[in-house]
């Protein structure tokens, strides 16, 4: 049986690869939560009419190695026109004060932003947001919804560095760093329901434990049949066999389960059924318990 | 031609609308009186996709104490939308007055900020998260019966239970407390007749309404794109090909926390028994109580038809419940949420050992033949 890691650090899709690595206290990589992501979406969602792109503050926590873990967002105003940017700072501190109460390790990390175009007001942001939680460096979360055409959603994570000859605010230049989605595995089972009531789902909710167990079953079967075919292919001659693949399908197949017989397994067994039996009694107990209580006296 | 017929023909009547919610503007002399939302019961809770993420986190982090949180949202046509929801900061001592009015004032705060931001502000319940399924306890019940009072519909509790979450099943439930139970609990009076009079017992406190999840094109479009898997020339059998790759967690074979479960039965189980101990006792010197003062007004009878028969002037039957002290008869709402605790711990039981022998029987199923 697999064992299931703890965390799972996966990769988005980046697309523009390769990062700098500086040394110093310059974030090298970022772990977004989905959370974070979710109500960035929202904001984005909620925007009004004359907000091309919306912007908020990032919470999260910062390992010594350089690691910036955002594990939360929130809106912040702030209003852009052709001649200038406008944020409002005392929401911002408003907001970091209710949210720090709740959770007193998350602190600012940085700033994002929807739509991936990156200009002087940019720059300005990136500038104003490293004021504010100097000495480290801001990280700029660049989130792609993905709703204009030809543009792929995605997230990209930036750190911006000083160019040009006069250091000023606005001459940065954004340096791309690896960003990737991380969650514990206990709360994959949530992302799970998402995705499926997003695809259109019309199982019942909410739904038992056996509808789960019997929805992983059927794809795990589904898969072995896909394996089944591929293998028979490979013997008839249709398909040249992959050796990787051989192997590999050789080491998953390979484990017996005949020592499951002795030992163990059959007392475990036992005692889940005993269980099982108990948890029943117990609650036909409660039942008939609660109703003696309204016999009695009348 | 047929245009010209089609034009003569008087415009056809649109069929009569049905009697549902109006979308005119209510003057804002009328909008206390009329309160058309309010009208419609509730029949359904929506959630949205946000709202269980965040739920989910905040339970996870906030392990130990219990996470609770407030839910905003919007009632519509019977159906009551939640879009969005803030957790609150967790109070060490309950009593504290300088605490309670901190979370109000922290709640004031966030409803005003989200507010600018064009959040929805209005709050429609709150939720509370658990562990191994029981959460009939004390401050749940208290907290839903002030919320139902105050806010329009009555709000509604989401519970979202972690250790189901850990397993597999992330399962959301919405709770109201039920019409009996609100109506006892005004009235403070849970002693053995107001319970038989309502009918009253641990799985009717609370009515489950059913819930839906929804979420926004944006947040699916999204989630589609993370786990869509892609494509590679080299397929890799260790690096999982997608962002959200399908996770296969529930199929594990584990112990699945049957020893703490059965320590929380067995710790409920032990309260119950020191609880209806307790009410025993109490029903006990009622009934001491009750025979003594029955009998001294026995006795006073037979003293006055005694005096009487010889003459003497009758002694005074005094007030009895002065001088003898029956107590009250003790509430029995704890014996009843400590019963509803066993039997939730108990099926969360009952739920983990039956999908536990479907698994082991299937993994030893092949052994056999």
């Amino acid at each position: 049986m697999p064992l299931v890691p703890e965390t799972s650090a996966l990769t988005i899709q980046n697309g523009s690869p390769g990062f700098l690595s500086t040394p110093g206290r310059t974030p090298t990589s970022v772990t977004v939560h989905p959370v974070a992501l979710f109500t960035i979406l929202d904001h984005y969602l909620r925007r009004t009419e004359s907000q091309d792109r919306v912007i908020g503050t990032l919470l999260g926590t910062r390992s010594d190695t350089g690691e910036i873990e955002v594990r939360s967002a929130f809106a912040v105003l702030h209003s852009e026109t052709a001649e200038q940017v406008a944020v409002d700072m005392e929401y911002h501190h408003t907001m970091y004060e209710l949210h720090h109460k709740v959770n007193p390790k998350e602190v600012i990390v940085g700033w994002y932003s929807t739509g991936s175009n990156l200009n002087t007001y940019s720059a300005l942001i990136q500038n104003f947001y490293s004021q504010e939680i100097a000495p480290h460096q801001a990280v700029h979360l660049a989130l792609n919804t993905g709703v204009e055409e030809g543009q792929q959603s995605g997230v990209k994570a930036y750190v911006s560095s000083p160019i040009g000859v006069t250091p000023k605010p606005e001459n940065a230049v954004f340096l791309p760093i690896p960003c990737e989605l991380q969650f514990k595995e206990t709360e994959r089972s949530g992302l799970d329901l998402l995705s499926s009531v997003s695809n259109g789902s019309t199982d019942a909710y909410p739904a038992t434990d056996l509808d789960i167990l019997e929805r992983s079953l059927q794809s795990v079967s589904d898969m072995l049949d896909r394996v089944l075919s591929y293998v028979r292919q490979v013997l008839v001659g249709e398909v040249k066999g992959n050796a990787a693949v051989g192997r590999y399908l050789m080491n998953t197949f390979g484990a017996s389960t005949d020592e499951l017989e002795k030992g163990a397994f059959n007392t475990s067994l036992q005692d889940t059924l005993m269980v099982s039996y108990l948890a029943n009694l117990v609650r036909s107990q409660a039942e008939v318990s609660t109703r003696l209580a309204l016999a009695t006296a009348s | 031609m047929a245009a010209a017929i089609a034009a003569s023909l008087p415009a056809p009547q649109s069929a009569p609308t049905p009697a549902g919610p109006t979308y005119e503007a209510i003057p804002a002399s009328m909008s206390k009186v009329i309160d058309i939302e309010a009208d419609i019961p509730l029949a359904c809770v929506q959630l949205d996709g946000m709202v269980v993420s965040k739920i989910i986190k905040h339970a996870r982090e906030a392990h130990g104490t219990s996470a609770h949180g407030v839910l905003l949202g919007l009632d519509l046509d019977g159906t009551l939308e939640i879009s969005n929801s803030f957790p609150l900061p967790h109070h060490i001592n309950d009593d504290d007055d300088k605490s309670v009015k901190g979370v109000a004032r922290y709640q004031a705060s966030m409803l005003r900020s989200l507010k600018e931001v064009q959040a929805d502000d209005s709050v429609v319940g709150f939720y509370q998260a658990m562990a191994l399924g029981s959460f009939y306890n004390q401050t749940l019940v208290e907290t839903q019966a002030i919320q139902q009072e105050k806010l329009r519909h009555g709000g509604v509790v989401i519970v979202h239970d972690i250790s189901r979450t850990a397993r597999g099943n992330a399962a959301f439930r919405a709770f109201r407390l039920t019409k009996a139970f609100l109506d006892a609990y005004k009235r403070n009076n849970f002693s053995t007749e107001s319970l038989i009079n309502h009918r009253m017992t641990f799985s009717s406190i609370l009515e489950e309404i059913p819930i839906r999840i929804r979420t926004s094109p944006l947040l699916g479009a999204f989630l589609d794109t993370l786990s869509a898997p892609s494509v590679s020339a080299e397929p890799s059998f260790t690096k999982p090909s997608s962002a959200l790759p399908p996770s296969f967690s529930v199929l594990n074979l584990g112990t699945n926390n049957v020893s703490k479960n059965l320590e929380q039965i067995i710790e409920a189980m032990d309260a119950y028994k020191t609880e209806e101990g307790n009410l025993a006792y109490m029903q006990r010197q009622i009934a001491r109580e009750k025979g003594k003062a029955d009998a001294y007004v026995a006795k006073r009878k037979d003293d006055n038809a005694a005096r009487i028969a010889q003459g003497l002037a009758p002694l005074p039957e005094e007030d009895v419940s002065r001088l003898f002290k029956i107590p009250v008869e003790p509430s029995r709402l704890d014996s009843m949420l400590l019963l509803g605790r066993i039997d939730a711990y108990s099926k969360t039981l009952e739920e983990t050992s039956s999908t536990a022998l479907v698994k082991m029987y299937a993994s030893r199923g092949s052994a056999v033949v």
